[in-house]
């Protein structure tokens, strides 16, 4: 699955008298079982970009081309079945469900796609013992450490077997041995699962490991590299 | 299942305030539902109690009695006329009676009555008249003398064994003039009666006002005042094409129907009120539970929940935090309310003596009825309802990225 971008811009509060160009006018393609990092200071539009590629944003102009189709095209119904079955999302605060077990916060994306108990549970226990918390799977978040929960969040983000993973600052608030785990993870991951990862980060240690590097600044592509 | 098992557990996250949400609608519920049952409980004894002194729950009529009060507008008295009736269920007293009006006089003195021709045997266990004989003893069936109200015989100034003089006009016009021994005198609970009442037996009355074997009404009484609105629709039906009028209580006596209609109004009233007040404390729970997980919800979304869904999760909350209050309130108002109903509150002091004047057994008695208990639910199911509202279109509208970014809090 190859994600194709196409002069997109994203501009909040395009009406006003300040308005604010998120991203402006990027073309950029991504091919599948990638490992990208997006780079960039605060407010370069790094968070944008992986929101519009993964369908939770909508362009102002240009377009989204997963394999060949613009995701701009579909509804808001047929939006939320491509992000369950297509994209991973892993969030900077983890955003585990804090009343679920690890174990169900991972089964919960994949009930959503219909799948049986049986095969949730036993994916999910693949899971949880891949990155490491088979140990931990019946705890709930507050009792994992952020690292642990960051696991969960792989987990979860790659429960429903996504094309790509979006990933926004998942180290932001690890530690040093937590950020090398979780990369370990990863890249892992990536290999066996074939799985594009994509993240957005300002952490070098992150960026080290990273396939491909792109810079962005002022929303605007600066570099693309591969390493 | 999945939605319930998470939304039984996020009422947990706060477990105090869920708590407090469903004990306020448990409070609310229990004392409506115990002033409601007690309401009702003592409007149907005074219907009850009036019923069983005047009118009957329902009567048969004549079709034009009604606004004629008139001895010529009169029905069959026979078993078979009201076969019909008997024929139907819950229908624990049939009464035939005559009702007109004639003057009576005694002495120099006279005065316009109401004369009911009934039989005593049938009446005593309806309305207990005979306890209420003051002096004398009840009529028997057929009997040549009459009871008149303790007012009446004050006004005439008459006694027990002085004879009194019945004088009107009879079926077709013709005269309707007597000479009745004063066989018992009566303190009928009710003053308006009292002082202008003469019971004579319906074979005497008969003869008096040349009706035959005709009644001026057939008095029925229900089981139950519920059941009363049921049975005038099958008597309806059963006399149809017949010259009968049933008429209930309410077109019988509007007064006391309109009384009770305030009174209850002023009842739901209040209970609205409470319902109000706890319904601001319940949309603030829900609309907080809501607001607060803005960022969570945005996620669920982000991650392939649909819309449908997280709408479904709200209600579900919701749902669940009324249904505790409820099954509370129902804990706390159904053993209470059964043990009032089996022991009614009896009233003392001045308020107590009045229904004792009035002849009814000073008490507060319960109603306990399904109704009641379905009404409140589905009150308070409403109220959830529109508690819901706003949260839900708040969550509809929810805009992923925004909260996301934790800015869709206000």
């Amino acid at each position: 699955m190859s994600i194709a971008i196409n002069k997109l811009t994203k501009t909040y509060h395009a009406d006003s008298e300040f308005p604010v160009h998120a991203v402006q006018n990027v073309d950029l393609e991504i091919n599948s079982g990638e490992f990208v990092a997006v780079m960039g200071p605060s407010g370069s539009g790094k968070t944008t970009l992986l929101n519009l590629i993964g369908g939770i944003d909508t362009p102002s102009s240009g377009s989204v081309m997963i394999d060949g189709k613009d995701i701009a095209e579909l509804n808001e119904r047929q939006l939320i079945g491509f992000r369950r079955d297509h994209v991973g999302f892993i969030f900077q605060d983890y955003s585990l469900l804090p009343v679920l077990t690890a174990l169900e916060n991972v089964e919960f994306v994949m009930q959503l796609q219909g799948l049986s108990s049986a095969e949730c549970r036993r994916r999910a226990t693949e899971l949880l013992t891949k990155v490491g918390l088979a140990a931990q799977m019946h705890k709930v978040p507050a009792k994992l450490s952020g690292g642990q929960q960051q696991r969960v969040a792989v987990a979860r983000a790659l429960a429903p077997r996504p094309r790509f993973v979006m990933a926004d600052e998942p180290t932001a608030n690890l530690d040093a041995q937590s950020t090398a785990e979780l990369l370990d993870i990863m890249q892992q991951l990536n290999s066996e699962e074939g799985t594009t990862f994509i993240f957005s980060t300002h952490d070098q240690r992150v960026i080290k490991r990273a396939k491909r590097v792109i810079v962005f600044e002022d929303g605007q592509l600066k570099q693309d590299q591969c390493q | 299942m999945m939605l319930f098992k998470l939304g039984w557990r996020n009422l947990w996250r706060q477990k105090r305030r869920t708590l407090i949400t469903a004990f306020a609608i448990a409070l609310a519920l229990f004392l409506s539902l115990f002033m409601r049952s007690m309401q009702e409980g003592a409007y149907q004894n005074n219907i009850d109690n009036s019923a069983r002194f005047a009118t009957g729950l329902l009567q048969l009529q004549h079709p034009d009695f009604s606004d004629s009060q008139s001895i010529e507008d009169i029905l069959p008295g026979s078993d078979e006329f009201i076969a019909a009736a008997k024929s139907l269920d819950h229908i624990s007293f049939i009464l035939p009676r005559i009702e007109s009006f004639a003057l009576a006089a005694a002495g120099d003195k006279s005065k316009g009555v109401a004369v009911i021709g009934a039989v005593p045997s049938l009446e005593q266990p309806y309305s207990g008249i005979g306890d209420k004989v003051v002096a004398g003893e009840l009529l028997k069936d057929v009997d040549e003398g009459v009871m008149i109200g303790q007012g009446l015989a004050d006004w005439l100034k008459v006694e027990l064994g002085d004879e009194l003089v019945l004088y009107g006009q009879g079926y077709r016009g013709q005269t309707a003039a007597g000479l009745y021994p004063i066989k018992a005198i009566v303190r009928f609970p009710l003053p308006q009666l009292d002082k202008r009442l003469v019971y004579l037996p319906l074979s005497s009355a008969q003869q008096l006002f040349s009706t035959g074997e005709q009644v001026t009404a057939w008095v029925l009484h229900t089981d139950e005042i519920a059941q009363v609105a049921r049975v005038k629709q099958q008597l309806i039906q059963a006399y149809a094409g017949q010259a009968v009028n049933v008429r209930d209580w309410l077109q019988m006596a509007p007064q006391m129907a309109q009384q009770i209609a305030m009174d209850k109004a002023g009842g739901v009233f209040m209970m609205y009120l409470l319902y109000g007040i706890v319904g601001f404390g319940l949309f603030a729970t829900i609309l907080m539970m809501t607001l607060e997980r803005q960022r969570e919800f945005a996620v669920m979304l982000a991650t392939g929940l649909q819309r449908v869904k997280l709408l479904q999760l709200i209600v579900i909350e919701s749902s669940l935090i009324a249904l505790l209050g409820m099954l509370m309130g129902l804990a706390l108002a159904i053993p209470l309310i059964g043990y009032f109903y089996f022991n009614p509150i009896e009233l003392t002091g001045d308020t107590a003596q009045v229904m004792l004047d009035m002849g009814w057994e000073p008490i507060v008695p319960m109603s306990v009825s399904m109704q009641l208990a379905v009404d409140q639910l589905l009150v308070v199911s409403l109220l959830m309802l529109i508690c819901l509202l706003y949260p839900l279109w708040r969550a509809y509208h929810l805009d992923v990225v925004s909260g996301l970014k934790g800015d869709q809090h206000g």
